[in-house]
């Protein structure tokens, strides 16, 4: 057993890698060997995760990932506990469905990141994502609960159908954004393009986004300003469409 | 045993098992904290008339607070268990739930038994209430005009100590005053300790029952009242005048120890004659603390 597992990237894909068997709770009962022999899907043919990544250590809930992983889809998927830090940008399908743990990416992320799979009604139902970069289209689209953090740029339709949980955006939220939300927040410290069928509430300071903010910053050691923690926030409830009883809150200033 | 000339008796105070909760109050400033805190904590002398006895720990800067405001921590204490929450929910909902700019942590989060008092709390929102889980906690987010109040979903319980005491035999009642408070200063702020009483000092001590009337599970403390001096089996020497008590509770044993110690200390002053302690005998409560051991 050792304290982490590492994958360093040794061969980059020449295509789409999908490789949803790397999740830090499955490599918590598996030896390097095994981990080596996880199947992954490279250009629509079966492969293994050894063929494409040097494994150290073994049998750990901590994960650690090296290398560009721009081309590597499905990373974190399932995932139910333990913490998985990649050093790098991340294909699509980060957190697919995820359920708790913790993802660090040290890079940008694909599109539906904490989304659902395909013709599924829930994304990520719990856990926390953190990504130090930007995201492609529809990041925590239908998720349940659980967090997302984007310290970048979100995509189009980010949250869209959320039906419960917070997603965190440091800087400017795609169009679409909170579109068909049910519950849930979405924290947008940037610009954001409000949808038609979300309708003014108040401005005000939101206690649990301070709390929330102050514990990006202690714990996930964001550059969370002052400002933003203790700031006044419009708060837009919808989408109106739908259940209405989710919200966007949009940081205004001190 | 003497300490500034004062004489300390060779006796011991006895303490009961309480259960305790921890409550850490936020505000926009901490005028605001406070205020709420001292409503939580009004009418929480004693269970014996109050169900509950609670009261200031200490004033906490915006740095050790979960939301980064200056708060107040405040020490809440039942005999049973099933009506902690139920002093809990009640008060906090009156309270703090009520006093503008608010919001309510748990103070003991290692505590394995939880106390769902924000749980309980939510439905004021009457169905608009929000939950969120931040670093695995649950929090409610409940509606109010001013904007929202958030509180912890659940609450830790320990069990506590309650009824720790020490009672200032002093030559008049100016002395006796100025000695309890004087050990109040030194012991406000003591970690995981709380003076439940006005000021911290109670001026009557009771006695377990009542000679005349059998509905009162508490009377006068006689022996110890200068004014029956001369007609009951008083335990005051000729020159004591005045008698007043300071009692403490707290989380564990040795925070009460501590704070007796610096309290103890504080009160040997001039004018005071004897620092002693009230007990039962050593049968109805498990923790005694000895004055002398204490003070060694």
């Amino acid at each position: 057993m050792s304290d982490a597992v590492t994958l360093t990237l040794a061969t980059q894909p020449t295509h789409t890698l999908v490789a949803d068997c790397i999740a830090a709770d499955r490599f918590a009962g598996l030896g390097a060997t095994a981990i080596a022999a996880l199947p992954v899907v490279h250009g629509g043919r079966l492969a293994t995760l050894g063929e494409f990544f040097r494994v150290r250590g073994e049998r750990a809930s901590v994960v650690r990932i090296e290398g560009d992983c721009t081309r590597i889809d499905g990373i974190g998927t399932g995932m139910a506990e333990g913490e998985l830090m990649i050093d790098g940008s991340v294909g699509r399908d980060l957190g697919l469905a995820m359920s708790g743990g913790r993802i660090d990416v040290r890079g940008g992320a694909g599109a539906n990141a904490g989304g659902a799979p395909a013709g599924a009604a829930r994304g990520m139902t719990g856990g926390e994502i953190v990504v130090r970069g930007s995201v492609g289209d529809e990041a925590g689209a239908r998720m349940r609960r659980g967090l997302l953090v984007v310290t970048g740029d979100g995509g189009r339709g980010m949250g869209k159908g959320m039906i419960a949980g917070t997603v965190v955006v440091f800087g400017n939220a795609g169009p679409g954004t909170g579109r068909f939300l049910k519950r849930g927040s979405i924290v947008a410290l940037g610009e954001v393009e409000r949808p038609a069928t979300f309708r003014y509430a108040c401005t005000y300071r939101p206690p649990h986004v301070a709390l929330l903010l102050r514990y990006l910053g202690s714990r996930c050691r964001l550059d969370v300003v002052a400002a933003q923690v203790t700031g006044r926030y419009e708060r837009y409830s919808g989408d109106l469409a739908e259940l209405g009883k989710g919200e966007l809150l949009r940081w205004v200033g001190a | 045993m003497k300490i500034n000339g004062v004489a300390i008796e060779d006796t011991f105070a006895e303490a009961f098992t309480m259960r305790v909760a921890r409550l850490l109050i936020t505000g926009q400033t901490l005028g605001w904290a406070r205020e709420a805190a001292v409503k939580l904590t009004g009418f929480a002398t004693s269970v014996i008339g109050c169900q509950c006895e609670a009261g200031i720990e200490r004033e906490l800067p915006d740095g050790e607070t979960p939301d980064g405001r200056p708060g107040v921590s405040v020490l809440f204490l039942t005999m049973d268990k099933a009506s902690l929450p139920e002093q809990l929910i009640v008060r906090v909902g009156q309270t703090v739930l009520t006093c503008p700019t608010t919001a309510c942590f748990d103070g003991l989060p290692d505590a394995p038994d939880r106390l769902p008092v924000g749980k309980a709390l939510r439905v004021f929102g009457d169905g608009f209430q929000a939950s969120k889980v931040i670093g695995g906690k649950r929090y409610w987010r409940i509606p109010v005009m001013e904007g929202e109040f958030l509180i912890e979903e659940t609450f830790g319980m320990l069990k506590g100590v309650g009824g720790g005491n020490f009672l200032i035999l002093a030559r008049d009642a100016d002395a006796a005053l100025a000695a309890a408070e004087a050990a109040v200063a030194a012991m406000t702020g003591a970690p995981g300790v709380i003076l439940p009483f006005p000021g911290g000092v109670v001026r009557s001590g009771s006695k377990v029952g009542s000679k005349r009337y059998s509905n009162m599970i508490a009377t006068t403390n006689d022996a110890f009242d200068p004014t029956l001096k001369a007609v009951t089996q008083s335990q005051l020497p000729e020159v004591v005048n005045s008698v007043l008590e300071i009692v403490l509770d707290g989380t564990d044993g040795p925070s009460i120890e501590a704070a007796m110690r610096a309290g103890i200390r504080a009160a040997c002053r001039p004018g005071v004659l004897t620092i002693t302690a009230g007990n039962y005998g050593g049968k109805l409560g498990p923790h005694h603390f000895y004055l002398r051991k204490i003070l060694g």
